[in-house]
């Protein structure tokens, strides 16, 4: 059964401190859903908050529509990697996953399986505190796999990978969201996030201040469609005919056309009908890392 | 429970700490014990011999430490966020812990009485010390180990309470060797509610009116640990981890 993600109102807040400000969001199944926002946001308090681990000041967070302490099975359902410390030094990484198997009730021969599947089986039998940052991290998601859940809440996954890592880590939650499963990862790394997620949700301070496809947020409903054809006149009258749409010479050079209130086809279209030839035409994307300082930026700015 | 608690028990011997402790406690029982049997000639009475064998409850003020640095371990290394993910049912997570320390303890202590009287009793028979019965033997023994369960699942509960490890020792030091004994000389009758007093009449060592009977021992100390693990487990529910 596929495993909703939800947050509804919630709001957090520490003494003071408004951590979370009536935030808002779902992460469905079979897409991953990238949780963006700058360091003290309250993307780590929403995720905790989700896991049971921090609990609300006011609404609801819910995994597969219960609170996540109701849940019987939890690692069964959703597997969790948290930023910070979680392991204790001294234990090796086999006896951390041994422990959790132990405890959720999981076969022992899950643990071999995990620490191969992130690739740690060769060190496996040291203690933690010999680990690399990215070991630690890998240990994590095995934790995390060991329910083999129906969905992921990882808080800044790619932490400490190094590049075949983040490779590896992209590849691993682009599977796990063909499979179906829900996938909700927060991270800072803009440009890895855009190669990976389906959805982004983007809060500051902890308010949401966007949320949709990544395809929404980096088109950049505002910016122009730019066209190049021979006859850039006759293709501005030709578009210009029809109501609301606008075309201006570009500064990109000679042909070159900026047109606003039209689509990409509209555009194909009318120059088609008119027997225009078009050499380029193309509506330029905002990278996912512009679009996050922007709208994050615009938040810091009007407070 | 059994499987949390069966989690747990792997949780503590997948340490050093663990057999740290234990290895501690026994080398500091054994110590005290040999030294002793070495030196003095002569154990005329089988008080005397049941006094030194009861130096095996020594190894209760270590398992109290133990739980102690257990308890607030898990908030040192953050690994309170890994049991609750697995565990999310918070009284029932901090409950198994509670009930594996003590058993740990008890197991501690078993084995620390275990390898003392192999090794105690027949240097002292050979010594022709005045040995006492079996059933004074099972108690001193039964009631170290009961006392060494019962102080790992207190020192759990203060643990988990205070959250930090340094402080939780350094107040389980102060409060066995500095708390209790001003208390039980300011106040008349309060002795035998001390946790060590508590120890001694789990053992069978101070007996007469005015110490508790081993049963009545067992249970104040139950309700010691109880109330410990009732306080942690209530904070730990309502608290943000």
């Amino acid at each position: 059964m596929p495993v909703v993600l939800e947050v509804r109102d919630l709001t957090k807040r520490f003494g003071p401190n408004l951590a979370v400000d009536g935030l808002s969001f779902k992460a469905t199944p079979g897409r991953v859903l990238g949780f963006l926002g700058p360091n003290g946001a309250g993307k780590t308090t929403t995720l905790r908050t989700l896991l049971g681990l921090t609990l609300p000041t006011s609404g609801t967070a819910m995994v597969d529509s219960r609170p996540y302490r109701e849940l019987e099975e939890p690692v069964k359902v959703v597997g969790a990697v948290l930023e910070g410390p979680q392991f204790h030094p001294g234990r090796t990484g086999r006896n951390h996953l041994r422990v959790m198997a132990a405890a959720a009730g999981l076969p022992a021969g899950r643990v071999g399986e995990m620490l191969r599947l992130v690739e740690l089986n060769g060190a496996g039998d040291r203690r933690v505190k010999g680990y690399s940052l990215g070991m630690r991290q890998r240990l994590s998601l095995a934790g995390a796999l060991l329910g083999d859940p129906r969905a992921l809440v990882l808080d800044e996954p790619a932490n400490g990978l190094d590049p075949q890592g983040i490779r590896w880590l992209r590849d691993f939650l682009r599977a796990q969201a063909a499979g179906g499963r829900t996938v909700l990862v927060s991270s800072h790394v803009l440009a890895e996030m855009a190669q990976t997620v389906d959805e982004v949700v983007v809060i500051s301070r902890g308010r949401l201040v966007a949320q949709g496809s990544l395809d929404e947020l980096t088109e950049g409903a505002e910016a122009p469609i730019w066209v190049r054809s021979p006859e850039p006149d006759r293709l501005r009258a030709a578009l210009v005919a029809t109501d609301n749409v606008r075309a201006e010479r570009g500064e990109a050079g000679a042909g070159w056309l900026a047109v606003r209130g039209a689509s990409l086809e509209d555009v194909g279209t009318t120059a088609a009908e008119n027997g225009i030839p078009v050499f380029e035409l193309y509506r330029p994307r905002q990278s996912l890392e512009s679009v996050f300082l922007e709208l994050t930026g615009a938040t810091e700015a009007g407070r | 429970m059994t499987r949390l608690v069966g989690a747990e028990l792997l949780k503590l011997r997948t340490t050093r700490t663990f057999w740290a402790v234990s290895g501690s406690a026994l080398g500091l029982v054994l110590l005290i014990v040999v030294l002793t049997v070495a030196i003095e000639d002569a154990f005329g009475a089988e008080h005397d011999v049941i006094d030194l064998l009861a130096t095996v409850g020594l190894c209760g003020l270590l398992t109290l430490v133990l739980g102690a640095v257990v308890g607030a371990g898990e908030y040192r290394h953050g690994t309170i966020a890994t049991m609750l993910l697995v565990t999310p049912q918070r009284l029932r997570a901090v409950a198994a812990q509670v009930v594996a320390c003590a058993l740990g303890g008890f197991a501690i202590g078993l084995v620390i009485a275990a390898i003392t009287a192999a090794i105690a009793l027949p240097w002292l028979a050979a010594k022709d010390a005045a040995i006492p019965d079996a059933g004074e033997l099972v108690q001193v023994f039964a009631g170290s180990a009961v006392y060494a369960g019962f102080a790992a699942a207190l020192g759990v509960g203060l643990g988990a309470l205070l959250r930090n490890q340094v402080a939780a020792v350094v107040i389980v030091f102060v409060q066995i060797l500095v708390v209790e004994p001003t208390l039980a000389a300011l106040i008349d009758g309060y002795a035998p509610f001390t946790l060590t007093g508590l120890g001694a009449a789990m053992t069978g060592v101070e007996e007469g009116s005015g110490v508790f009977a081993p049963g009545t021992a067992v249970l104040v100390f139950a309700l010691y640990a109880a109330l410990f693990a009732v306080l942690a487990a209530t904070r730990t529910a309502r608290r943000d981890i």
